[in-house]
């Protein structure tokens, strides 16, 4: 057997509606995962011990464990926490909420870099503390960590591939769907490994910019 | 909705077996992708633009694609090129070349940010290529390289259950099966969550004790502000 381009170009045209639904599963999982794991950075800081402990349990379990797991836990065992939601958007919480806290814990790290003397100033002008992370830390904070929730962004993108083991019918899916009726797995595979690194190639170059204009300002 | 525990009691050598076989995979993948990193970290500091480039290409296509996405492309393309090998064995393949991009990437960093007057130093002293590399470049890149290798291997450990997907029996695919069986999700993916959850905390033992060897614990950061410790530190315990 080889490899046989006729039927790879055709594959390549069949699947590339199925990038979009990649791209979208991608965006929405990637939105809610940057509003949670603020929310959740926000929290912790306000140190209140329980509290603290249970989402630091939390973290450790899903920093710990396999993504795949997560998205077992949520598609086939929520149901019998009466939590039935459907593949699509098992599979959206569960890669937004490993995400979310991967991007707390990164802004975890940078807020250790954000210089005092803003929030002295803000203090000193009697703003209330959710102010202050709303207007003072949270700008600096994001536009330092914009490079990382870009490299954040493609691994959310790669994750929506696994919802394809949830019977979620994006790109691998679809491929292993094309490669099935023709008996050809290979080529549609590498179809959608190209779709998924051009996506990924357009999400490193946007870092890399950003890099650079943030270098360049710092100067 | 209770926790029932006989899933556990009456599973358990299989997810025993499972997690062995997880171990043994990652094992395999971590001495196998170390050896490809090495291999080419070490091209990538040959000054010919053609190997340069394809590196980059291995790079960008190893880590720019979903890893279950390189699985079914080895699992899949090895017959083409009238190889054919058992599931287990593609995809540890697989792992093995996953793990080699992202180690390559550490190896590849920290050498970069090695000062040339190292290099050529030890050469001024009369040390060969060979022995310049040993005891000099290859030391420095070690220790700085040592955490994030680490990260990289957790991150490994998890990945290695994305090939329950072409059926090798590790510790997932053994809890899919177990699933089958008993129809407890909930309990059969905590108990394998559980320990997944584990092998981590192994994995972060084992490069404490080998930084404690090394001597490259971390220095006691500096104090920080009032303001500071309410804003910008998310744990009481963090100095």
């Amino acid at each position: 057997m080889s490899f046989s381009f006729g039927f790879f170009w055709e594959s390549l045209a069949d699947l590339a509606p199925y990038a979009l639904v990649n791209l979208q599963l991608g965006a929405i999982a990637f939105v809610l995962a940057v509003t949670c794991g603020t929310l959740l950075t926000i929290v912790r800081s306000f140190k209140i011990a329980p509290v603290n402990m249970v989402i630091g349990v939390f973290i450790s379990f899903v920093r710990g464990t396999p993504l795949i797991i997560q998205i077992f836990l949520c598609f086939y065992a929520l149901p019998s926490a009466g939590i039935d939601m459907g593949p699509m958007t098992a599979g959206i919480v569960a890669i937004a909420l490993n995400s979310a806290v991967f991007i707390s814990e990164l802004q975890r790290g940078s807020l250790r870099a954000l210089a005092v003397g803003q929030l002295e100033a803000a203090t000193a002008l009697g703003l209330s503390p959710l102010l202050i992370w709303a207007k003072v830390i949270l700008p600096q904070l994001f536009r330092r960590i914009v490079p990382m929730l870009l490299n954040e962004a493609t691994i959310v993108v790669k994750g929506t591939a696994l919802l394809s083991i949830i019977t979620v019918v994006e790109l691998l899916r679809a491929a292993q769907q094309i490669g099935a009726a023709d008996f050809r797995p290979f080529e549609p595979l590498v179809g959608a490994a190209l779709y998924f690194l051009v996506i990924n190639l357009v999400l490193a170059t946007a870092t890399e910019r950003v890099e650079r204009k943030i270098a360049a300002e710092r100067r | 909705m209770g926790f029932d525990p006989n899933v556990v009691l009456d599973y358990w050598p299989q997810f025993l077996e499972g997690a062995a076989l997880t171990v043994r995979i990652v094992a395999v993948a971590l001495v196998g992708g170390l050896i490809l990193a090495a291999i080419i970290t070490a091209a990538s500091f040959v000054r010919f633009a053609p190997l340069k480039a394809l590196i980059m290409v291995y790079l960008a296509v190893v880590r720019g694609i979903p890893f279950i996405i390189i699985v079914f492309l080895v699992h899949y393309g090895m017959p083409f090129a009238g190889i054919r090998l058992p599931a287990l064995t593609t995809g540890t393949i697989a792992l093995t070349l996953f793990a080699s991009a992202y180690y390559a990437e550490v190896l590849r960093a920290t050498g970069l940010a090695l000062p040339q007057g190292q290099w050529d130093s030890a050469r001024a002293v009369g040390m060969s290529p060979g022995e310049a590399v040993r005891h000099v470049i290859v030391p420095q890149i070690l220790r700085p390289s040592l955490p994030p290798l680490t990260n990289y291997t957790m991150t490994m450990t998890k990945e290695s259950s994305v090939l329950s997907a072409i059926t090798v029996g590790e510790l997932t695919y053994q809890g899919l099966v177990v699933q089958g069986n008993t129809f407890a999700p909930f309990e059969v993916f905590f108990v394998v969550a559980g320990i997944y959850w584990i092998i981590p905390a192994l994995i972060a033992r084992a490069t404490l004790a080998l930084e404690r060897k090394l001597g490259m614990e971390e220095n006691a950061p500096g104090t920080l502000s009032p303001l500071a410790r309410r804003y910008l530190v998310l744990d009481r315990r963090e100095r």
